[in-house]
């Protein structure tokens, strides 16, 4: 059959009735030109001949203007699509002091390792044929100890993570005398990533640099690129602490787009069931790539990633036999080796697609995609425009399709096309004095040097936090100074990224003379990914989990094959430590304050491959894990419930369809990706919490135990918290607004057309129970009465 | 509400004194679980010294010493001295006289250069609030050891706070000054950097870490340590300079004694640190001359062994001193120890083989071969001689096929290179 170009794919589709029944909005984005200017007069004339013999004659206006703010020694932040070149910006600021001042030093930042390689090869191309001696290098966790000590001497350009710079450079500023003596520019790359508890520690590190900094006698220049985000400067600016000047109207041309978004049909009306998005996603990446239009497609959980992965291998493996790669999986527990050979693949076109998590989102260079699916929204817009933007970087027109799944903000997000078109994307919010982080970051500063009556470290009184540490022995006073005077190295304590710093290594015991590390899952997830036997998959193989060793951080696994995956079920109890501040909505309670967060993984389902239906169930033992944070939550007494005339089930069911909509709407309401916050209904003291049991909801008096406790004992709560430990503000946010909150939920259950409740609105019948949608809307009344 | 509450109630410590439900247990529970998030690391449990419930006693009434005033501050340092009669292990104060300064500058590596005397070198060991490495880490204990006029001095700063640290760098450096090499245990990986990094921080010019300077650890490694169950200095210690210590402080307590002497400044807690402090200085006196004397003689004593020369004659020769390694071996010959027989001889060949003294060389292996037929160096050795020299490949094939057939302990690697051997020499048939 022969193939058809992408241009007459999206004709036909544009053309044919029942793909146009579905997609509820098809818009068409038009090609960009470009916007140029000359070199500056300062640029060496032996880089500017270099870069016009690479056929970059002139600049992109974007990029003229970051350079000279750069020279003139201004901080600034970039926010330009990838492919605009961004790299130049910093390059040619950089080599232009060495080459002037060849002690010159400068730190480039990367989030990961498959960034750094990627983006760093510009610049090396650029020493080669200036022929200058510039040295760059890497230095992580991987370096050599026999290459540190070189790098540290002599290395001109040092690129690192910030994982390294905190535990492996900072403390041991002594050794890099020679970089931060000279040190004239810190390069930030990827700068939306730093956001929430990572970019909370990020900015904490950074006082530190540049603390640091001060002491050698040294306030560098900082160059950020970010992806489009709302605030790009309000953020930078709260990363950094120092004014900063956003340019954001890129030169760079850019392709036509062809943007549908899609809802799958529904199958079940009276259920009010849709067809799951992994259908549409999987007939219609089929077809592209059957095309040879190259495409990547991305869904919003690993799991999703290995199953659709899946159902595209089985399709091309009759077609193309030979070759197993046409398409392959992506995601970051696979190997670094693995990764580089996908990525390859995709820039060479052996591979033709793609299935992935977010974690190709970000700039890593996999070539000239053509199309991007996206099955369920990712969460955000920033991260949806950014999915779609990885097809079409070169060629003339691209595809993004937005896919739906069965939750209430995909489904308002497909039925509502202008709301995503015009809606500018969210808000990136760091929370650094965040007292643990703080206090963690001020034990690390104080390791560094000593801190020295009249600084300041954060907005916290500094002082009150020394004399705090003090008193917990780890710090000494004398002479008006604060010196550390403990053994141990701060540093070491806390990871930037997750609560648990340590990995769980998964190792094939297939062949018994022979185990090989196959993937590393992180401690968080290692819960519901690898528990004793899950179903395991690494680029669509399946693995059975024999033994998960969580002292040791191993996962034993065995190759299998067979018709089904697991999905883990985890309870989540929340018992509230102290509360900030209360308000009356009625007879309602409305608080927010500081929790403490309970999560048990206690089993999981067997979920049959194409059919998805559950063909079984497991237990799982797991240790509970713990987590401190903040929430808003509000209280609902009893007796208020009791006078809807409702069984306690019909109750129990109205509140958790209330919920599960309260859940999105207010990730939604505060700008935030979905899996910042999450839910539980219980009571305050942590004493018994709301769970689906076998048929219908029940109360339990504990994470693990289903024991039904006397009804009229406590007062249920509903709680939405932020996922991560500490808190990065949500919560305040969401107490704010209840009002607002709540109307918009009634608003989204009752204008939904499902007769008893479905996904879009209260959740699936089958876990809420036909009176969910009835009950909710009651309980909904309830609250609003003055 | 106050950061001080807000920091109780992050940690769980209430922020009323006097909370008595049961609030309280699970609010306790959960400080040990946010302090053990918080100390994760400390895998120490720190044993907490006798509070001040007992009198603090001046360190003056401990530690023979006394206050220094320099124009950075002051500090206080503590000096003692060893006579010529006076013995630390087997070793007496007046048996340095003869120490072969030579071989001592081959302790170092690379080889010290210049013409040293032994007043020239300042003997060096620091006491630290940690092994972390890094900018945290302080030294605040110096202790110093060196020889003047046929006594052993030992000079210990110490910085009672972290204050003094800048008069304890300074009075460092002014002593320093007047010597030319330094001698230290760990010191390349640990010590020296340790001070450089000091040095920086306190933004002082650094002329002690770039000094010449002998390692001991790395000589001791290198003879000892096939012997020995580990080679650190309390272990050589024990086992060669015969230095018994009673009731010395183990090492990991001692950064905890100086947290708990800044809080209740009590000399009892310090007695012990300054005095394992000055006992591992004179140590490392009386090993450097037990090494250089491995240099000399190779008469057996109860202080060195053969196997020991024969470890220090291949250091000799690695360090550039094949005379004196080829002298070593050659008086080691005649050793009644068969492993150091058959090592001599390995060794020695080896050195022949490189100065092509053929016939010297395979004397040796021929001697090897009588004392232990399986000998795979040797059998291997005289293989390649009949091979490339003699072109006598029957009989280099009949050595190798005789060893493979009749020894019973080859290694894998072993008998990979025999067959190999065999293999080749097969071909020329």
């Amino acid at each position: 059959m022969p193939h058809i170009s992408l241009t007459e794919w999206l004709t036909r589709a544009e053309k044919d009735r029942r793909f146009r029944e579905n997609a509820t909005a098809i818009r068409h984005i038009p090609a960009l030109q470009g916007s140029y200017a000359p070199y500056p007069h300062w640029v060496n004339p032996l880089l500017q001949k270099i870069l016009t013999g690479q056929g970059i004659g002139k600049l992109y206006s974007h990029q003229a203007q970051a350079i000279e703010l750069v020279h003139q020694g201004r901080d600034v932040v970039l926010v330009t699509p990838t492919a605009s070149g961004k790299t130049l910006c910093y390059n040619i600021p950089v080599l232009q002091k060495i080459l002037e001042e060849p002690e010159t030093r400068a730190i480039y930042l990367f989030p990961t390792k498959a960034l750094a390689n990627d983006q760093m090869t510009e610049i090396h191309g650029l020493i080669r044929e200036l022929k200058a001696n510039i040295k760059t290098f890497t230095y992580d966790g991987d370096t050599p100890d026999d290459a540190r000590q070189a790098i540290r001497k002599q290395g001109n350009v040092v690129v690192t993570n910030p994982d390294m710079l905190h535990a492996g450079i900072l403390p041991h500023h002594t050794k890099w005398q020679k970089l931060f003596s000279n040190l004239k520019y810190v390069v930030v790359d990827e700068l939306h990533i730093y956001r929430g508890v990572f970019g909370s520690h990020v900015t904490n590190v950074f006082r530190r640099l540049k603390r640091i900094c001060r002491f050698y006698g040294q306030d560098p220049v900082f160059i950020c690129c970010s992806a489009t985000v709302a605030n790009p400067r309000e953020h930078a600016e709260d990363l950094l602490e120092k004014e900063v000047v956003l340019i954001d109207q890129s030169g760079a041309p850019r392709s036509a787009k062809t943007f549908i978004l899609y809802n799958p049909p529904i199958v079940n009306r009276e259920l009010g069931i849709r067809q799951s998005a992994l259908t549409p996603a999987r007939t219609i990446a089929s077809n592209l790539i059957d095309n040879r239009i190259q495409t990547i497609a991305f869904t919003t959980s690993r799991l999703n990633v290995e199953v659709l992965t899946k159902y595209l291998k089985d399709t091309f493996k009759s077609k193309i036999p030979k070759d197993d790669h046409y398409v392959t999986g992506y995601r970051g527990g696979y190997l670094p080796n693995l990764r580089r050979q996908i990525e390859k693949g995709l820039r060479e076109r052996s591979i033709m697609g793609v299935v992935s998590t977010n974690a190709l989102e970000l700039g890593i260079d996999i070539g000239d995609l053509e199309a991007c699916i996206m099955v369920g929204y990712p969460g955000t817009i920033a991260s949806a425009w950014q999915q779609a933007g990885r097809a079409g970087r070169r060629t003339g027109s691209s595809l993004a399709i937005l896919i739906a799944k069965s939750n209430p903000m995909d489904q308002f997000i497909v039925e509502n096309p202008d709301y995503f078109f015009s809606r500018s994307p969210e808000h990136c919010r760091v929370n650094p004095d965040n007292l643990l982080i703080l206090l963690h970051h001020i034990k690390s500063a104080a390791f560094e040097l000593p801190f020295e009556e009249g600084e300041k470290f954060g907005k916290e009184d500094l002082v009150e936090l020394l004399t705090y540490l003090e008193e917990k022995g780890v710090i000494h006073r004398v002479d008006q100074r604060w010196h550390w005077s403990a053994e141990s190295y701060p540093a070491d304590e806390v990871s930037l990224r997750t609560v648990n710093p340590e990995n769980i290594v998964v190792i094939d015991t297939t062949d018994t003379g022979n185990h090989k590390v196959i993937a590393e899952v992180d401690w968080d997830s290692a819960f519901t990914a690898v528990h004793d036997s899950a179903i395991y998959m690494v680029e669509s193989q399946q693995y059975h989990v024999d033994k998960l060793d969580l002292e040791r951080k191993k996962a034993y696994v065995k190759k299998v094959d067979v018709d089904y995956y697991t999905d883990a079920m985890t309870y989540t109890g929340v018992r509230v430590m102290d509360d900030f501040d209360t308000k009356m909505k009625g007879r309602l309670i409305v608080q927010h304050g500081e929790v403490q967060v309970t999560r048990k993984v206690v089993g999981y389902k067997k979920i049959k491959f194409y059919t998805s239906e559950n063909v079984g169930y497991g237990d799982v033992d797991l240790p509970e894990r713990e987590m401190h944070t903040t929430s808003y939550w509000f209280t609902i007494p009893w007796d208020l419930l009791y006078s809807l005339q409702l069984s306690r089930l019909d109750i129990l069911d109205g509140l958790a369809g209330l919920t599960y909509c309260l859940h999105h709407i207010a990730a939604m309401l505060v700008m935030s990706d979905i899996r910042d916050v999450d839910w539980c209904i219980g009571d305050k003291s942590g004493e018994w919490y709301v769970r689906r049991g076998d048929n219908r909801r029940m109360i339990t008096t504990s994470p693990s135990k289903p024991v039904n406790v006397m009804e009229n004992a406590y007062d249920p709560t509903v709680f939405i918290f932020d996922a991560y430990p500490g808190g990065i503000g949500f919560s305040e946010n969401l107490f704010e607004r209840h009002n607002e909150l709540v109307r918009a939920v009634r608003s989204v259950i009752t204008s939904c057309p499902c007769e008893h409740g479905c996904p879009m609105c209260v959740g699936p019948l089958m876990e809420v129970g036909p009176s969910a949608k009835s009950a909710a809307l009651k309980i909904l009344d309830l609250m609003d009465t003055p | 509400m106050s950061l001080r509450d807000r920091l109780g109630r992050l940690t769980g410590e209430p922020a009323i004194p006097n909370q008595a439900d049961s609030p309280q247990k699970t609010i306790g529970e959960l400080r040990r679980k946010i302090d053990e998030i918080m100390s994760r690391r400390e895998r120490i449990a720190r044993p907490r010294f006798a509070e001040a419930w007992q009198k603090a006693i001046p360190l003056e009434h401990v530690v023979a010493g006394e206050e220094i005033r320099t124009q950075h501050g002051n500090l206080f340092v503590s000096r003692n001295s060893l006579k010529g009669n006076d013995s630390h292990g087997h070793v007496h104060i007046s048996d340095f006289a003869c120490l072969n300064m030579e071989a001592t500058s081959f302790l170092s590596y690379p080889p010290m250069t210049i013409d040293l005397a032994l007043e020239d070198g300042l003997f060096l060991d620091t006491e630290t609030t940690g092994l972390a490495g890094g900018t945290g880490t302080f030294p605040f204990l110096i202790g110093l050891g060196w020889f003047d006029a046929g006594s052993f001095i030992t000079c210990q700063l110490f910085a009672r706070d972290f204050s003094e640290e800048k008069a304890m760098l300074r009075y460092l450096s002014d002593i320093a000054s007047d010597k030319q090499f330094l001698v230290t245990f760990n010191g390349r990986a640990y010590d020296l950097n340790l001070l450089a990094t000091r040095f920086i921080l306190n933004r002082f010019q650094d002329t002690l870490t770039a000094k010449p300077h002998i390692d001991l650890l790395h000589p001791s490694r290198r003879v000892f340590a096939h012997r020995l169950e580990n080679v650190r200095l309390s272990t050589i210690e024990t086992n060669i300079l015969g230095v018994w210590r009673n009731g010395d402080v183990p090492g990991f307590e001692i950064p905890q004694r100086y947290f708990d002497w800044l809080r209740v400044r009590d000399g009892k807690l310090l007695e012990d640190v300054f005095t394992h402090n000055r006992m591992d200085i004179i140590s490392m006196a009386s090993l450097l001359k037990h090494l250089a004397d491995l240099t000399e003689t190779c008469q057996e004593t109860g202080q060195g062994q053969h196997i020991d020369f024969l470890k220090m004659a291949t250091l000799l020769y690695e360090r550039g001193n094949p005379e004196k390694a080829q002298k070593m071996l050659e008086s080691l010959l005649g050793s009644n120890r068969l492993d150091v027989a058959i090592g001599a001889r390995r060794s020695l060949s080896l050195m022949y083989k490189k100065a092509r003294r053929w016939k010297d060389a395979i004397a040796l292996w021929q001697e090897i071969v009588a004392i232990n037929p399986h000998d795979v160096f040797a059998v291997e050795e005289l293989a390649k001689f009949y091979e490339h020299h003699t072109r006598n490949f029957g009989k280099a094939l009949e050595m190798v096929r005789k060893l493979l057939d009749e020894a019973r302990n080859l290694s894998n690697t072993e008998r990979e290179s025999l067959e190999h051997r065999l293999h080749r020499l097969h071909r020329y048939k």
